[in-house]
């Protein structure tokens, strides 16, 4: 059957669809309206910033679009977008803040242990940390996850961590979660892009302006550690805390990770994380593990220890034991 | 530019020097409560403004560490520390009632001395007694502690005399004989409870002030643990986390 | 000259055609404009108007990403026989099953585009400008391979096309070796997409051995089904002469991948259940739920069925030889295999959670919408690129640069290949 090349359909020509137009005229028809269109959009949009401080934002905000990764970046650069960030932190939001960029302190390697015999379940952790890691309000994240189990056996499975009665619940538990600052961090590997890696100081760290929220690290972190901002993250101004770290609690934008870095504007300056400081129970124990000297190191030595998951073989730096 | 530059490196490294010295006693008081209207914005990056614009303290810091900053320690005697380093307990803090109150809550001990010396709620002791007897300068005073019920708890027969030096309303008694002062409390507590004492010297047990780094001060044991009620109370929980999330409304 | 006349005779192709096809068209792109408004919304809104949370961090669109990977993996299943094995059946088929391979590429591209967070970031990935983690990261693998997988699907039936167009045949010495490359590439594709499921140790439901192979087997069931779905089509609407034996052969490999599929899902089943531990806990919930949460178990067991139904269905020679049965048996499988890849296969990774904690996914409209968008885009450049193939795969077409005797003179503007359709001619 050869293929017939004629218009056979002459009963169909006045219709729309069969209307003979040359299609090089077509096309010059449509983009000749499409640049008209843009033309009229732009004369009735303002092109130019109105003010100077919205011009020196938007250069602000163009040079941070376009830098390295923080950890390629010299200690020049750094500098540079920490300025930027704290000079657009005040057009923006009329708020002055302090970014650091505290390297690892060396020989520093943090650990952290967890009493369960101690945890009541105060959830004052949760507070603190919502409070100095500047958390979304209104998605109410949390980097802290206090889990209630009934009985003696740690069963995740059974767990509940949306209790909310008075605390401690006779019969049961208490035992929390948070980033563990793995060793072998299985987030590290699958980034694709390198926007998460470890410090020398054993934490995890993300570059917030680098992530593109594939949220890869978030299906691989076998402890649920890592939160994602699925919307633009809010934080009243009086609760702001202004004292933040490049790689720890400052201003995160929607689509990117976020988790618990061991408050590292915090413990890089030889603070506890708020959470241990928080602590009513002294549950939390946290310090240096090259140091033989500390506490964390005592507990471990002297301690029935366990980590969650050690099958993984990930080594979390976060290790439960019991009075 | 240069200008601006060098400006803002100078304002990064004093603010970083600013933050070492984040450790000095100084007082911080709480935030006063905004009388201007706190409602979050909803915008790309988070922050809003504080009205006015005005700059933060700058040491402020949301969990006001400083009001568990220690203002007078003393040596802990005859335990040392994890890698036999001596250690400190706390005897003093600028602030105990807000702090205790607001940092530990139900545990904090409510009706009695809750802190050792000069920070008891009823010390010195010599302003009722006259000497260091029971005898009182005015025997007029009543219910000062009376209202103590010792519930040590009940079954173990604990009364005054078990921990309190009876010719001596200042010091507490071991049972060795020695006498120990409210400062070294903790002498007393361990005779019974060693094992918490041992992991308390160790640093599991209690709790650390101030930092990771540097000297370590532990809060005694009278300031968790009220020795005459030393059962510690349930307590509400802040908020639980919302498992599922709500669905999205535009602010 | 002749790369001129074949763009446009390209563009002459795609926009030319009688009602349906217009109309086809049209509706593919007002789903497409809905799916840009709703994509629009999460631009505006972030990830927070999909049904997506912290704890089901995947949802529709990597589910849709995971099953079209295998669609355009599949494509290479005829291209083996076709170039290497000469297979004079499969060689009329080919373009039209690298034209699937070309538009669930650009799907799966979409989708990955449509699922991170920050877009405007995504140059971070490209190695010099940004940084590509790679060898460590399996996405940065999936990102490399999919693309060369693209390039490769363009360029060589470009290349077969174009010659054809300007009247000469493909040099199978410039196309054959690249051939190689693309099948063991498509097999690479979907094998780097099962691995970096499979790597995870914090998932237990997907990290297994067997997932890299059973992703070859379901994608080797779908997408030989949907190449018969769009070949009988072709035959159906057009002269393109499509042999019973092309038919055939395909429906034999789709029957036995089905088969291999269902053999690796009794495995499955078996290595979960058979001494249920924690780690099948997902597969417990999948099938049977857990507690009130039970909101996929329909899907699965429906899925199941239909595979189980098909492959049958299939595995009986009448059927497979009869179009009329194996039509629907192939439509049947495509989406027992859809829902099995996405719903039961992305979404029970993540429920329960690695702490046991419990939230079932939902997606909202945006997320369907844009979802729908993209499935609508890709039959879009699927019905282009075969609309462009066809006329010059039969002759029909040819760029009016070539002289000479014994070459056909078609002016291709003014009537642009037409297919004939099927009305018969009224005259007046």
């Amino acid at each position: 059957m050869s293929l017939d090349l004629r218009n056979t359909h002459a009963e169909d020509e006045g219709t729309v669809l069969q209307k003979r137009v040359d299609r090089r005229r077509a096309l010059g028809i449509l983009l000749g309206g499409a640049a008209v269109g843009a033309q009229a959009l732009s004369a009735c949009s303002p092109v130019a910033p109105v003010s100077d401080e919205e011009r020196e934002a938007k250069l602000l905000q163009w040079q941070e679009y376009v830098k390295k990764n923080y950890r390629f970046m010299s200690d020049e650069e750094r500098v540079d977008t920490i300025a930027r960030l704290e000079r657009l932190a005040n057009i923006k939001h009329n708020v002055d803040v302090r970014i650091q960029a505290t390297p690892a302190q060396p020989g520093v390697m943090f650990g952290y242990a967890f009493n369960i015999s101690k945890c009541k379940g105060y959830r004052a952790c949760v507070e603190a940390c919502i409070n100095e890691n500047n958390l979304d309000r209104r998605a109410g994240t949390q980097y802290i996850r206090i889990f209630e189990m009934e009985g003696e056996e740690v069963n995740l499975d059974e767990a509940d961590a949306t209790f909310q009665h008075e605390v401690p619940a006779e019969g049961h538990f208490y035992m929390g979660t948070q980033c563990f600052q793995c060793a072998d961090p299985p987030c590290v590997k699958v980034c694709p892009v390198g926007a998460t890696w470890q410090e020398p100081d054993g934490i995890t760290v993300i570059d917030y302006d680098w992530c593109i929220g594939c949220r890869y690290c978030m299906a691989a972190c076998p402890y649920w550690a890592r939160r994602f901002n699925w919307a633009a993250p809010e934080v009243p101004a009086a609760e702001l805390n202004p004292n933040q770290h490049y790689l720890g609690n400052r201003a995160r934008k929607k689509g990117v990770v976020e988790k618990c870095t061991f408050c590292i504007h915090r413990t890089r300056q030889g603070r506890l994380p708020a959470c241990a400081e928080a602590c009513p129970t002294g549950a939390r124990v946290f310090g240096n593990l090259l140091d033989p000297n500390s506490e964390i190191r005592w507990v471990l030595e002297h301690k029935r220890i366990f980590r969650l998951k050690e099958d993984l073989k990930t080594e979390p730096r976060f290790w439960y034991f019991t009075d | 530019m240069s200008r601006a530059t060098i400006a803002s490196t100078l304002g990064i490294v004093c603010a970083l020097v600013s933050c070492n010295a984040d450790q000095s006693d100084e007082v911080r008081a709480l935030p006063a409560a905004h009388e201007a209207d706190s409602t979050a914005l909803a915008i790309d990056t988070m922050a809003v403004g504080r009205p006015g614009g005005a700059r933060a303290p700058d040491t402020t810091d949301h969990i006001q560490p400083g009001q568990l900053r220690t203002v007078a320690t003393a040596p802990v005697m005859n335990w040392t520390g994890p890698g036999g380093k001596p250690f400190e307990v706390q005897i003093r803090t600028e602030d105990p009632a807000t702090a205790n109150a607001r940092r530990f809550g139900t545990i904090t001990l409510r009706n009695s001395a809750r802190r050792r010396s000069p920070d008891l709620g009823q010390y010195p002791c010599t302003s009722c007694h006259l000497g260091r007897g029971m005898v009182l300068r005015d025997a007029r005073i009543k219910d000062a502690h009376q209202n103590i019920k010792p519930d040590h708890p009940a079954q173990t027969g604990a009364t005054c005399a078990t921990c309190h030096a009876a010719d001596n309303v200042e010091l507490l008694a071991l049972r060795n004989g020695e006498r120990a002062t409210l400062d070294h409390a903790y002498r007393v507590c361990a005779q019974c409870h060693f094992s918490q004492a041992e992991s308390w010297a160790g640093g599991a047990h209690g709790k650390r002030l101030d930092g990771w780094q540097g000297r370590r001060v532990v809060m005694g044991c009278a300031d968790c643990h009220d020795p005459h009620k030393p059962a510690i109370e349930s307590r509400t929980p802040f908020r639980a986390p919302q498992l599922k999330r709500p669905p999205y409304r535009r602010p | 000259m002749h790369l001129k006349a074949f763009a446009l005779s390209a563009l002459d192709s795609a926009t030319n055609g009688g009602r349906r096809y217009h109309v086809w068209m049209g509706s593919l792109t007002l789903v497409m404009l809905v799916g840009a408004f709703a994509y629009y919304i999460q631009l505006r809104d972030g990830l927070a108007v999909t049904g997506m949370n912290d704890h089901v961090s995947w949802g529709l669109y990597i589910s849709n990403f995971t099953f079209l990977v295998g669609m355009a993996a599949a494509a290479m299943m005829l291209v083996l026989p076709a170039y290497v094995l000469h297979d004079v059946d499969f060689s009329r088929a080919v373009l039209m099953a690298e034209a699937v391979a070309v538009a669930a590429l650009v799907m799966v591209l979409s989708f990955v585009v449509v699922d991170i967070g920050n877009p405007l970031a995504a140059w971070h990935l490209v190695p010099g400008i940004g940084y590509l983690n790679w060898p460590r990261s399996l996405l940065a693998w999936d990102v490399i391979v999919l693309n060369g997988y693209l390039a490769l699907n363009l360029i060589i039936p470009f290349y077969i096309l174009y010659s054809r167009y300007t009247g000469r045949t493909p040099n199978k010495r410039r196309y054959l070796p690249w051939m190689y490359i693309a099948v063991m590439w498509a097999v690479s594709i979907h094998m780097v997409t099962a691995f970096l499921l499979a790597g995870l140790p914090a998932r237990p439901f997907w990290n297994t051995a067997l997932l890299g192979p059973r992703f070859l087997a379901s994608a080797f069931t779908a997408g030989p089904a949907f190449v018969i779905l769009l070949l009988w089509f072709i035959k159906r609407e057009t002269d393109y002469d499509i042999s019973e034996g092309a038919f055939s052969k395909l429906a034999l490999i789709t029957t036995v991948a089905a088969q291999v599929n269902l053999v690796m899902l009794i495995s499955e089943l078996f290595y979960k259940f058979y001494s249920p531990t924690h780690h099948g806990i997902n597969a417990r919930y999948l099938f049977f739920g857990l507690g009130e949460h039970r909101a996929l178990v329909p899907w699965i067991w429906a899925a199941i069925a239909l595979n189980l139904v098909a492959t049958i269905a299939l595995m009986i020679h009448p059927v497979r030889r009869n179009m009329r049965l194996l039509m629907p048996a192939c439509a049947i499988l495509f989406v027992a295999v859809w829902v099995e890849k996405g719903f039961g296969l992305v979404i029970p990774g993540f429920i329960p959670s690695p702490l046991g904690e419990i939230v079932e996914y939902t997606p909202t409209l945006v997320e369907i919408g844009v979802t729908a968008g993209v499935w609508a885009l890709g039959f879009f450049v699927l019905t282009i690129l075969v609309r462009v193939a066809l006329p010059i795969e039969m002759g029909s077409v040819r760029s009016p640069h070539l002289g000479g005797e014994g070459a056909p003179v078609i002016r291709p503007r003014s009537t642009g290949g037409r297919f004939t359709e099927r009305r018969p001619v009224r005259t007046r």
